[in-house]
């Protein structure tokens, strides 16, 4: 069932569109993803559903109810201008945010200190956020998120900015949040950890969704249209392919999305008279093809999909 | 609005404040600085700033000279028996810092003598040979009239005013000099307090914004309810802060009196040689002049109070409009200038408190705060005056409340350029 709904919804900027009749449904229990480039929405449409910014058309609606300060106490946010107060000591600063959620200060306390105790940083809860490293405070900054017990997680762009062994410790706090019957809503630029983790997705491209429903059965939708093809030799022969997208390339492999329902044995043969084939294989498309494919070459700027 | 909320900005905003090292500094050296700044002023005003010149008197009349001597020792010089030309050089050379030629037309025709200087003394330096010159004629004048002793007291006499201020509880003794005094320095705090505090909070709305710490908060309460708690937190900062200061005043000043007198007995015990004179020079009773009425107290709060309301809700607004502290200079001026303006006209305030231009800025809200107060204590104040003043005051702040919050809401959320005055008129529209 729907946890989160969002229903036509709009917001401008002065001229600027920067949400153009969006809809979509977040399901319990799920990791859902909200994918596109930088500027394509996602942020401020992650802004209305914590009720920071208010649609100007449309409704947003939370376990049924329209998004408002309740609603907001029932949501775990970590937005991508993440900080904390640097002059704070850090058990001060949870007890804070913890509290500003609705928690009363006594479930606060327990729920801090399990957290604290859980990522190994009890000794740091006398320590200002000032003297802590980088790594220190980004853990700080999910428990910060995490302790009022929320049902639904929100993360704009939780991996942007994290070093390897929180990047880690996030993807795995994300999947056992799943486990436990929670809702997971994050946004991202990068395909391939959408592609590891969620279970639903939203394609947005300039202010509008563009695709939405279940991964799986988006990626089976588009069938085996693409080849992994690892080979040893001149790779120049990719060149001379006609009606194909080649996306991930590199000196001994290429991922090459074949259009216009081309026959694949005649390119596994050109690529046997240039080079040594090591792996010839038929695959579902990668979600960055699926973007390109869907919004159409010409509306993206490439540079921001990987 | 969740007052729970408000409740929690608050007290973080206050908690964090006031266990500081630099909360605790400035209540402990504050009224240190104040004292050392009004010592200052007082002593520069009375101390005689002028350097001592010595001018030659070239007397002719023969009975001018001795009594100017007899005026002022070290600034008069006999040179009747230098010639003029001699006196020229001696001038110009640095031996004199200046001359007169007094002939007999001046005793007989009351003409004016002329002094020739080097480089005058300031007007202050003129006036006082002018009077001193005024004295020596009129007696020289007297004596040659041959007038009689009881005349010429007459003559020296010079009446004083004693001035008593009637109140209802009967007469008493005037101390206008000290109520305007106070008055001004009650402006004055309350001129610093709006623009510290201010400041401060305004420094605080950046802190959060350059720490990225806004967005999570705004997740969790509402701009407006953060505005407030904000705004209320360092408010009670600075009424801690004056409290603190009120009390200390007031203890030292109820004190005073008595310690004093004490002080004073106890010695004259001991020495009971100059007992009579250090009783005569000093009266400790002079000292109950600086307790000030508990009622002038409570204008302060209330006028600081109103006053700080006005304007830092826009100083919060300007805090969410920019990132940085150098970047709130341009909008700092504007906000700045009439609250400015208030601390200025304070000194007129203070020398006419009941003029029409006095009576005006005490009514306009924006200078109210300041100027009011100084009126309250240096006169009475008609009560409709008053009341018509802080009912100004209440509107207004509620509609720079208003404008601060509308802006305060598009502001928070906002990175990257410096808005211009134009942006934020729009956010005020969109908000």
């Amino acid at each position: 069932m729907a946890i989160i709904e969002v229903k036509n919804v709009r917001k401008h900027f002065g001229k600027t569109k920067a949400v153009n009749d969006v809809s979509f449904e977040v399901n319990k229990g799920r990791i859902f993803g909200l994918l596109g480039p930088n500027g394509a929405g996602k942020t401020t449409t992650i802004r209305m559903i914590n009720y920071i910014l208010s649609p100007d058309s449309g409704e947003i609606t939370i376990n049924g109810n329209v998004a408002s300060p309740e609603t907001q106490k029932v949501i775990g946010y970590m937005p991508e201008e993440r900080g904390l107060y640097k002059k704070m000591k850090v058990f001060d600063q949870l007890m804070y945010l913890t509290q500003l959620k609705g928690m009363d200060s006594k479930k606060a306390k327990e729920a801090i200190n399990y957290w604290l105790d859980r990522f190994d940083a009890s000794d740091w809860k006398q320590k200002e956020i000032s003297e802590l490293s980088k790594g220190m405070s980004q853990k700080i900054q999910f428990i910060a998120t995490i302790a009022h017990e929320p049902d639904i997680y929100i993360f704009d762009e939780p991996f942007s900015g994290l070093d390897p062994i929180n990047s880690e410790t996030l993807k795995e706090i994300i999947i056992e949040l799943r486990d436990q019957g929670k809702t997971v809503l994050f946004s991202t630029h990068r395909m391939e950890q959408v592609e590891q983790m969620c279970d639903d997705i939203c394609l947005f491209n300039q202010g509008q969704a563009v695709l939405t429903g279940n991964l799986r059965e988006i990626k089976a939708s588009f069938g085996k249209n693409t080849i992994n093809l690892e080979f040893d030799g001149d790779g120049s022969f990719l060149d001379t392919l006609e009606d194909v997208r080649i996306n991930n390339r590199s000196t001994n492999f290429a991922e090459i999305r074949v259009l216009n329902g081309q026959n694949m044995q005649d390119i596994l043969k050109l690529a046997m008279d240039h080079a040594e084939i090591h792996k010839f294989e038929r695959i579902e498309p990668s979600l960055t093809e699926i973007f390109i494919s869907t919004v159409g070459e010409d509306n993206i700027k490439k540079a921001e999909i990987q | 609005m969740s007052f729970q909320k408000i409740w929690l900005v608050l007290k973080r905003e206050y908690l964090t404040r006031v266990k500081s090292k630099s909360f605790i500094l400035v209540t402990a050296l504050t009224p240190l600085a104040f004292v050392a700044f009004i010592a200052i002023i007082v002593f520069i005003s009375i101390s005689e700033t002028e350097v001592e010149k010595q001018i030659g008197i070239h007397d002719e009349t023969g009975v001018l000279v001795e009594r100017l001597i007899e005026l002022n020792q070290t600034r008069y010089l006999d040179v009747s028996s230098e010639p003029v030309d001699s006196l020229r050089s001696d001038v110009l050379d640095g031996d004199l810092d200046g001359f007169i030629v007094l002939t007999d037309s001046v005793l007989v025709q009351g003409k004016s003598p002329t002094l020739v200087h080097g480089g005058s003394g300031g007007i202050s330096f003129i006036s006082a040979i002018r009077g001193d010159l005024r004295d020596a004629v009129r007696e020289a004048q007297l004596e040659r009239a041959n007038v009689s002793q009881e005349v010429r007291d007459i003559f020296e006499t010079r009446t004083g005013l004693e001035a008593i201020k009637l109140t209802e509880e009967g007469e008493a003794e005037d101390n206008t000099i000290v109520a305007s005094l106070l008055g001004f320095i009650l402006g004055l705090m309350i001129f610093f307090g709006i623009f510290f505090y201010g400041a401060w909070l305004m420094r605080s709305v950046i802190e959060e914004k350059t720490n990225r710490v806004l967005e999570v908060i705004a997740s969790s309460v509402k701009p407006i309810e953060l505005m407030f708690g904000k705004l209320f937190g360092v408010l009670s900062i600075a009424l801690t802060q004056f409290v603190i200061w009120i009390v200390l005043y007031s203890g030292i000043s109820i004190a005073a009196a008595p310690i004093a007198g004490m002080i004073m007995e106890a010695q004259m015990n001991s020495i009971p040689g100059g007992a009579s004179e250090a009783a005569s020079t000093f009266d400790p009773s002079t000292l109950n002049n600086f307790v000030v009425e508990p009622v002038i107290f409570v204008y302060f709060i209330l006028f600081f109070l109103l006053g700080f309301l006005i304007y830092s809700a826009i100083f919060a607004a300007i805090g969410a409009a920019v990132e940085t502290e150098q970047d709130s200079q341009q909008f700092m001026l504007p906000v700045g200038l009439p609250i400015f303006a208030g601390y200025m006209l304070n000194t007129k305030v203070m020398e006419a408190p009941d003029s029409t231009l006095s009576t005006f800025v005490s009514l306009f809200p924006l200078t109210a705060p300041i100027n009011m107060i100084s009126r309250i204590a240096s006169t009475s104040v008609p009560l409709w005056q008053i009341i018509l003043s802080v009912i100004l005051m209440i509107f207004t702040f509620l509609g720079t409340m208003w404008l601060a919050a509308k802006i305060y809401r598009v502001g928070i959320l906002m990175y990257g350029k410096k808005p211009s005055f134009k942006e934020l008129a729009k956010w005020v529209k969109q908000g």
